[in-house]
């Protein structure tokens, strides 16, 4: 059970190559949250990930998470943070096990065979990363999920490389986040499961 | 102490409507005061007893040579408060400086070699102080070469700042490796610009002149940060008011 | 990911990608062969000039190995989750620039008695050069860091980084070479060794600082 989080914005402008993406945008999450941003191809879904968690600035307004403004307490937000972007963050030249013991040094054998079972690559823990696809490479990020305790998730698109059934398991892992006070704040085009309780945010500019 | 001027330098309105009531009397007096300096140095000021008329290039080369040197220093430094305060005015700053910088630069290297042909024999040495000024003029190069590159604005104001703070710590270290590299490789007998006890008649003018220069680029500068403002602030409301009220 | 696992995978990047040391390796010697070849293979003018040859091939392969060192994070999306890793931006720098110096300084290290000897430098001579290198070396690998930051995000950023950053080399070569001639005119050749030092400590406080500062604006 995680402790339990919030995350406020307040009054959040974005610009981005000289374009408003959005005006005067509040809300509030907080554990036990999914929240699901809308929008059209280019509206900033995936802009809106990056202010949350840090990698870009806003123009005006401010992220707080527990209470705290995250340009300046970053690294509150970033302990309890898992930010998975558009680009898998796959090191090229490690082995698949490798790539995940990147990210948990701590994790045992078990462990990582799991989760990769879950994105269907089991039997490939030794194989080089550069001899994957796109796709398969994107569910070793995915495997993070099964791995990660952090309590906060930003996931953009994280659906696209799964089949039925990889949705259908990541949508079961979310349920449990969720139920354990964890909150996640994700971008698909895909319609989620309702009896997860989805909040939606919209980008329409 | 009051820290008003420092936000009102960091508003590009406050600065836009400064400069201009300011930048063309500045340029101006700039090319009244160059003109008295080099018509004076050039034609009236006594002849050096040990060079003859060949001396009287520095009054364009060491005012160019130390303006050079001072445009860096207020590149380094505006980088800094970009860095630490994200003050607006300091990359628009870096931006308009850089090339008059650059500019000078090679007015202090053509002017050093017009000196060093009569004196020398031969149009370049390496002297310290013309080192320096060439490796200044690459230092220049390379942050229009950034600022020109990175397509992203911001990236590109990001990088030219930390490139002037890199090139702030550098520019004495620089400095005083090529002195001390010079000293090892050739005891100069005429080094530009050694003039001990330099009569009356003959610094004054060289102080009007690089008072001149000073100005004149100070001018050109406010000119063209003038320039970029509007530019950047195009979408702002006072710049539209600015531009349905005066014009372009 | 911890600073352990960080510095684990690096050096297992840079191990299994060999070949990337061994060009800029190949590329110092051959720099340094163009001097006999294109200047004189007079053993009188070859000592003299061994210490300055030497630098400046190590300043071009330096920069070259350094050049593209956060390209591929940057392409991979890695950059990204180092700076939400929660983990120092300029610490995961440092340890970075590290252990790419360690890789390349020690095999440039055990070729240097070769070179030495093929450009006719005196055995005394020679650990004098190797006090350079060592002292000296670690300022080109920070500040060229710096320039690999700023220009990450180029895809052709390989000259405009040689650009800005040769400048700052000047000092580092200058001493570095002025310390090998007062040693060879049988001066004393302290004060440049202390001033290389010196020129290193700065950069090692200097450039993770701003690299920090140049992958944030560069990653978006
Ligand atoms: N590096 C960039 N520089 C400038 N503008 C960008 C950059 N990346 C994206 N944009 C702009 O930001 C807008 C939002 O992009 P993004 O957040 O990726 O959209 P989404 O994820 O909703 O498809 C786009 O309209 C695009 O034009
Ligand atoms: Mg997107």
């Amino acid at each position: 059970m995680h402790s339990s989080i919030s995350l406020n914005i307040s009054n959040l402008w974005i610009e981005r190559g000289e374009r408003y993406l959005c005006k005067d945008m509040s809300f509030s999450l907080s554990g036990g949250d999914i929240c699901k941003i809308n929008g059209e191809n280019g509206a900033g879904k995936s802009t809106l990930l990056k202010i949350i968690v840090g990698i870009l600035s806003p123009l005006e307004g401010t992220v707080y998470y527990n209470g705290e403004d995250v340009s300046i307490h970053r690294d509150l937000l970033h302990q309890d943070v898992l930010y998975l972007g558009h680009n898998s963050a796959i090191k090229s030249v490690f082995s698949v096990a490798e790539n995940l013991r990147w990210y948990f040094p701590n994790a045992s054998d078990e462990a990582i065979a799991y989760a990769l079972s879950v994105v269907s690559l089991s039997g490939y823990e030794e194989t080089p990363s550069s001899q994957l696809s796109a796709g398969q490479k994107r569910r070793i990020t995915l495997a993070r999920l099964w791995l990660t305790d952090k309590p906060l998730w930003l996931l953009d698109e994280p659906f696209t490389a799964l089949d039925v059934q990889g949705v259908s398991s990541l949508e079961k892992r979310m349920r449990d986040h969720i139920s354990n006070g964890g909150l996640i704040i994700l971008t698909t085009h895909q319609d989620i499961d309702a009896s997860l309780n989805v909040k939606e945010i919209n980008l329409t500019l | 102490m009051s820290w008003t001027w420092f936000h009102k330098l960091g508003s590009p309105k406050w600065f836009f409507q400064f400069a201009s009531r300011w930048s063309l009397g500045v340029f101006l007096s700039g090319v009244v005061l160059l003109l008295i300096g080099l018509v004076w140095g050039l034609a009236f000021a006594p002849e050096d007893y040990q060079q003859g008329n060949s001396f009287r290039i520095i009054y364009i080369h060491v005012p160019a040579a130390i303006l050079a040197q001072s445009c860096y220093l207020g590149l380094g430094v505006a980088g800094f408060v970009f860095l630490v305060w994200q003050m607006k005015m300091a990359p628009i700053f870096i931006k308009s400086v850089a090339p008059l910088g650059a500019l000078v630069a090679l007015i202090a290297l053509v002017s050093g070699a017009i000196w060093g042909k009569p004196t020398w024999g031969t149009w370049w040495v390496w002297d310290a102080r013309l080192t320096s000024v060439l490796v200044l003029f690459l230092l220049y190069m390379g942050v229009i070469a950034i600022q020109n590159s990175l397509e992203d604005k911001i990236l590109a104001d990001k990088a030219v700042a930390v490139i002037g703070v890199v090139g702030l710590i550098n520019l004495p270290i620089i400095k005083y490796s090529v002195e001390w590299w010079n000293t090892l490789h050739q005891p100069a007998t005429f080094k530009l610009t050694e003039k001990p006890a330099m009569p009356m008649e003959m610094w004054l003018p060289l102080l009007i002149s690089s008072l001149g220069l000073y100005l004149f680029i100070a001018g050109l500068a406010m000119l063209r940060m003038q320039t970029e403002v509007l530019n950047r602030e195009r979408r702002s409301s006072w710049v539209k008011e600015e531009v349905l009220k005066n014009g372009i | 990911m911890t600073y352990f696992s960080f510095t684990k995978g690096e050096l297992l990047t840079l191990l299994r990608r060999k070949q990337d040391t061994m060009n800029a390796l190949i590329f110092f010697l051959m720099v340094v062969i163009l001097f006999p070849l294109g200047v004189s293979p007079s053993p009188e003018f070859l000592s003299v000039a061994a210490g300055g040859i030497i630098w400046c091939a190590a300043s071009l392969a330096i920069l070259m190995s350094v050049e593209g060192m956060f390209k591929e994070d940057f392409n991979d999306g890695c950059l990204e989750q180092w700076l939400v890793s929660g983990l120092s931006l300029p610490v995961l720098i440092l340890l970075k620039v590290s252990i790419h110096w360690l890789i390349v300084i020690v095999p440039l290290l055990i070729m240097a008695p070769i070179l030495a000897q093929m450009l006719f430098l005196p055995m005394d001579i020679f650990y004098v050069l190797l006090q350079t290198l060592i002292l000296g070396t670690p300022a080109l690998f920070l500040i060229g860091t710096i320039g690999s930051a700023l220009t990450v995000s180029l895809r052709h950023g390989a000259v405009l980084m040689l650009l800005i950053i040769i400048p700052f080399y000047l000092p580092v070569i200058i001493f570095s070479t002025g310390a090998i001639r007062a040693a060879q005119s049988g001066m004393l050749y302290d004060g440049q060794i202390a001033i290389l030092a010196a020129i290193s400590l700065a950069s090692l406080v200097v450039s993770p600082i701003m690299s920090a500062i140049s992958i944030k604006a560069s990653v978006s």
